[in-house]
């Protein structure tokens, strides 16, 4: 236990940079809102002109759907590739190779520090949306909330695993703002965060199921929504956690061959 | 007056200067140019993948076909790549202002705008521009357009126009900077979001939204009011006329704001 003071110490230090850069962190949340916003009165008015369900969805539904994906949307916004690759530039990463840490977990513990005040955030703003649209659907029943929060926290570890593993590119070329946004698009479509996957065509649905996006949004939010029935949430939470696993010990072996790679300027 | 003209050209080709060597600084790195591309391809694939799929349910949003809003999404793409790949400078300022070195740009015998306007360049914007130019073509062969030369032209003016008032938003924001001190472009930024609600044609929109899109930051005159003119949608088209005049008051009303920030800048020092 003592072993793990040092990162539950990074993770303070970490949330305390959002408090110091508050400012900019709000203007960021609610410029997200906007996107948002805009896609409330987007499936608003293809509701208004179809009543009932799509694709097996009814509006408030599809309103919960929506609220969830952003709140997942909004945790670890911090942690990204970037990072890691100005750390690659300006040496700082020959720091963390001389420290008696654990590179993976340095970069989880800053990259969790922030998420209670994130999530609180974004359940704030998420709540007052939900409010101006006219409420949401809520969970049916206990069960369906409680698993929804251990899907809920798989797919942030999912997020982790697969910035960190993406984050590697960073010892091989410089520039990641290409490969941040290529990420971003590819997760964006194929996580569910844009369209719930039901709405896709078989073909890309069946491309969507093989891959690990899913469990970021689609899955606790159909979760959240109770639409799968027992044995299929059992079993898509469990492919969740297949996924975290297996990324989180690919995300290590990359970092073994990568720092075989590192050229270090200066630091 | 040829005095003027000959200061204007000077400070064209000052521009591209500027512009060309940050080009080379950037093709450097051969890599990461082709990442930046292959990624700006990915965005808007995946952004067309979404309203293709949304579309497969619906015939269409509010009287807008697919095609129609695939228009306004090219629009939206070839703007933002013009904007990037020529004038990535202006989210560079934030930062130049931070970190004190914006003293450089006014110790040169050039003008400022321009200099920000080079400062920096998105090749990005490049695959944006071919991609955002395919679609457009694609749409416009999909929607049943009366061609005549004027039409044509006014689509050129169109095209000109929507990227100015871009260019003018973002150039506008960045002179924050001369107020509000953050290390990134932290109000830029924020209103570059507020470009999600020209995706979509406004009228799903409730009027307050409407009003900001239209009035307050003129989104709406980026993609949806040009779109309308071309495809002769309802009474909106009339007003996708405006365009380039809206274009030149966004330019003119930056340009000022831009110098107001200049007068009242003060060096954070070095």
């Amino acid at each position: 236990m003592r072993g793990l003071n040092k990162y539950f110490s990074i993770a303070k230090a970490s949330l305390e940079v959002i408090f110091v850069y508050r400012a900019g962190f709000a203007f960021n949340m609610i410029g997200t809102v906007f996107y948002v916003v805009a896609m409330f009165y987007l499936w608003q008015t293809i509701f208004l002109g179809k009543p009932g369900a799509l694709g097996g969805f009814t509006w408030p539904e599809m309103k919960a759907y929506l609220i969830v994906a952003f709140i997942l949307n909004s945790t670890m916004t911090w942690f990204d590739e970037w990072q890691m690759g100005a750390d690659i530039r300006e040496g700082r990463v020959a720091t963390d190779l001389a420290r008696p840490i654990d590179f993976q977990l340095k970069r989880f513990a800053e990259a969790t520090g922030p998420v209670p005040f994130e999530l609180v955030s974004a359940l704030g703003i998420g709540a007052v949306v939900a409010v101006v649209f006219g409420g949401i659907a809520l969970p049916a029943d206990p069960v369906h909330l409680a698993l929804f929060i251990v899907s809920a926290a798989l797919a942030t570890l999912l997020k982790f695993a697969i910035i960190y593993c993406v984050s590697m590119v960073a010892f091989w070329t410089t520039g990641m703002e290409g490969v941040s946004n290529g990420r971003m698009a590819v997760q964006n479509i194929f996580s569910g965060a844009l369209i719930p996957l039901v709405f896709f065509p078989d073909w890309l649905r069946g491309f969507a199921s093989v891959l690990p996006f899913q469990g970021m949004i689609s899955t606790p939010a159909l979760t959240y929504l109770g639409a799968m029935d027992g044995p299929t949430t059992a079993f898509m939470i469990g492919t969740q956690a297949v996924w975290v696993v297996g990324l989180m010990l690919f995300g290590r072996l990359l970092w073994r061959s990568a720092i075989k790679a590192v050229t270090i300027n200066g630091g | 007056m040829a005095a003027r003209l000959r200061r204007a050209r000077w400070l064209v080709y000052i521009y591209f200067r500027c512009l060309g060597q940050q080009m080379k600084a950037i093709l450097a790195y051969e890599a990461d140019f082709v990442i930046l591309m292959i990624s700006a391809g990915l965005v808007q694939i995946t952004g067309l993948l979404f309203i293709w799929t949304v579309f497969l349910r619906i015939p269409d949003i509010n009287g807008w076909t697919f095609w129609q809003v695939v228009m306004m999404y090219s629009l939206i793409f070839i703007t933002e790549g013009v904007g990037s790949l020529f004038f990535e400078g202006t989210w560079r300022v934030s930062r130049l202002v931070y970190n004190g070195n914006f003293d450089q740009m006014l110790l040169r015998p050039v003008s400022p705008i321009v200099q920000v306007l080079a400062a920096d360049v998105g090749f990005n914007g490049l695959g944006n521009i071919v991609t955002g130019g395919v679609l457009m073509l694609i749409a416009l062969g999909n929607v049943q357009v009366q061609w005549t030369p004027g039409r044509l032209l006014m689509l050129v003016i169109l095209i000109i126009s929507a990227a100015t008032i871009r260019v003018a938003i973002n150039l506008a924001t960045s002179a924050s900077a001369f107020w509000i001190r953050t290390p990134w472009s932290m109000v830029p930024m924020f209103v570059h979001q507020l470009g999600e609600f020209a995706k979509y044609p406004i009228t799903i929109y409730s009027m307050a939204v409407q009003a900001v899109v239209v009035v307050a930051i003129p989104f709406a005159f980026v993609s949806f009011f040009p779109t309308a003119y071309l495809f002769n949608i309802e009474s909106w088209s009339a007003i996708g006329l405006l365009t380039p005049l809206v274009a030149v008051y966004c330019m003119f009303m930056a340009v000022w704001i831009f110098q107001v920030g200049l007068r009242r800048y003060e060096s954070t020092g070095h």
